[in-house]
């Protein structure tokens, strides 16, 4: 017995509609540079206000909390107030790997060998900032936002081999994480991380 | 004579064939300045009335940030910053590099310069977008 009995079109069909889903046009490089709706959410999201004049204590803080995260520090400027660490784990997701079986058994009914890359390995980053508050003098206003870079490893469809390597980068809007860091950096500063 | 002939195509052959060795020397105006360049240089500088010249550093970041951009380095004492943004769907990323430098005892002078995709951004526009932002932002600071 033989799965070639699958037409061809059918499975080329099944693959292009789930490839589709991963197809991308070149942005306008003018929307880099407009404020959208989601900025503001993401302001809020990123940023907390602490009771504090004292900038460099709330900065080392930050820097030992991320050290607590896991992350290394790559960047120090405290006269600007910004900090930046990165952290690389693993990242493997049973999804993807159900997926790439899923294709796996299209590709024999298409009798082709059809190995998807899966997500490998991810470098995690952060970069802090530290304000003084427009509105309330008294005040510091921490804003970190978090994003990573997610390297496949190799594949192969049919005879052609997908060398591993390729990457893509997506910014981190999970609000646990946040919520996460924020309250550690409260903790380690025995103030309360205010909402702006 | 049949010799004579067969090596002097070699020769020729021979210095074809080394041509492709030849260390070739970069071209002089390698450095110099495209007229484009000169023009894109006027939208990508502006000046403000700030004789603070880390608070204008510090707005830049603040305005980056606010943009969705992500610090990557920064230089107190140069006034220097480096930040990119890349798209949601992963397909374009923006570098930029921001100088900050006092003019004078009363102003400060702002720089900026955008790669979209490794090529320099010619459009004034998105100059003219983040000068908008880094403006209201110093003004909010200013208190």
């Amino acid at each position: 017995m033989t799965l070639s009995y699958v037409p061809r079109w059918v499975v080329l069909l099944g693959m292009a509609t789930l490839a589709s889903g991963c197809a991308a046009t070149t942005p306008n490089v003018q929307d880099f540079f407009v404020q959208t709706p989601e900025s503001a959410q993401h302001r809020a999201l990123q940023t907390r206000m602490f009771e504090t004049s004292d900038e460099k204590e709330l900065l080392s803080a930050s820097a030992a909390v991320l050290q607590d995260l896991g992350f290394q520090l790559e960047e120090s400027i405290p006269d600007v107030g910004v900090l930046r660490a990165a952290k690389e784990r693993s990242a493997r997701e049973y999804g993807q790997e159900i997926t790439r079986f899923l294709f796996f058994v299209i590709g024999l009914m298409g009798e082709k060998v059809i190995f998807m890359p899966v997500d490998l390995h991810q470098q995690i980053n952060a970069t802090l900032v530290t304000v003084r508050s427009h509105t309330n003098r008294d005040y510091y206003t921490v804003r970190v936002s978090f994003w990573r870079t997610v390297w496949k490893g190799d594949g192969s469809d049919g005879d052609r081999v997908i060398p591993p390597g390729q990457y893509r980068l997506e910014m981190v809007y999970d609000q646990h994480i946040y919520q996460e860091f924020f309250a550690k950096l409260a903790k380690s500063v025995f103030l309360e991380a205010n909402k702006i | 004579m049949k010799k004579i002939y067969a090596y002097t195509g070699l020769l020729i052959v021979l210095t074809v064939v080394m041509q492709a060795c030849a260390k070739r020397q970069p071209p002089q105006e390698l450095l110099s300045l495209t007229d484009p360049q000169l023009k894109i240089r006027s939208y990508q500088t502006r000046v403000f009335d700030y004789s603070d010249q880390n608070l204008v550093l510090r707005g830049v970041v603040a305005s980056l940030q606010d943009l969705g951009f992500i610090v990557e380095r920064a230089n107190a004492s140069l006034g220097l910053v480096t930040a990119g943004k890349f798209a949601t769907n992963g397909n374009g990323i923006v570098e930029l590099t921001v100088t900050v430098r006092l003019k004078g005892t009363q102003q400060t002078e702002v720089r900026l310069n955008a790669i979209f995709n490794t090529k320099p951004v010619d459009d004034p526009k998105v100059y003219q977008n983040f000068f908008t932002v880094l403006e209201r932002t110093l003004f909010i600071a200013k208190g």
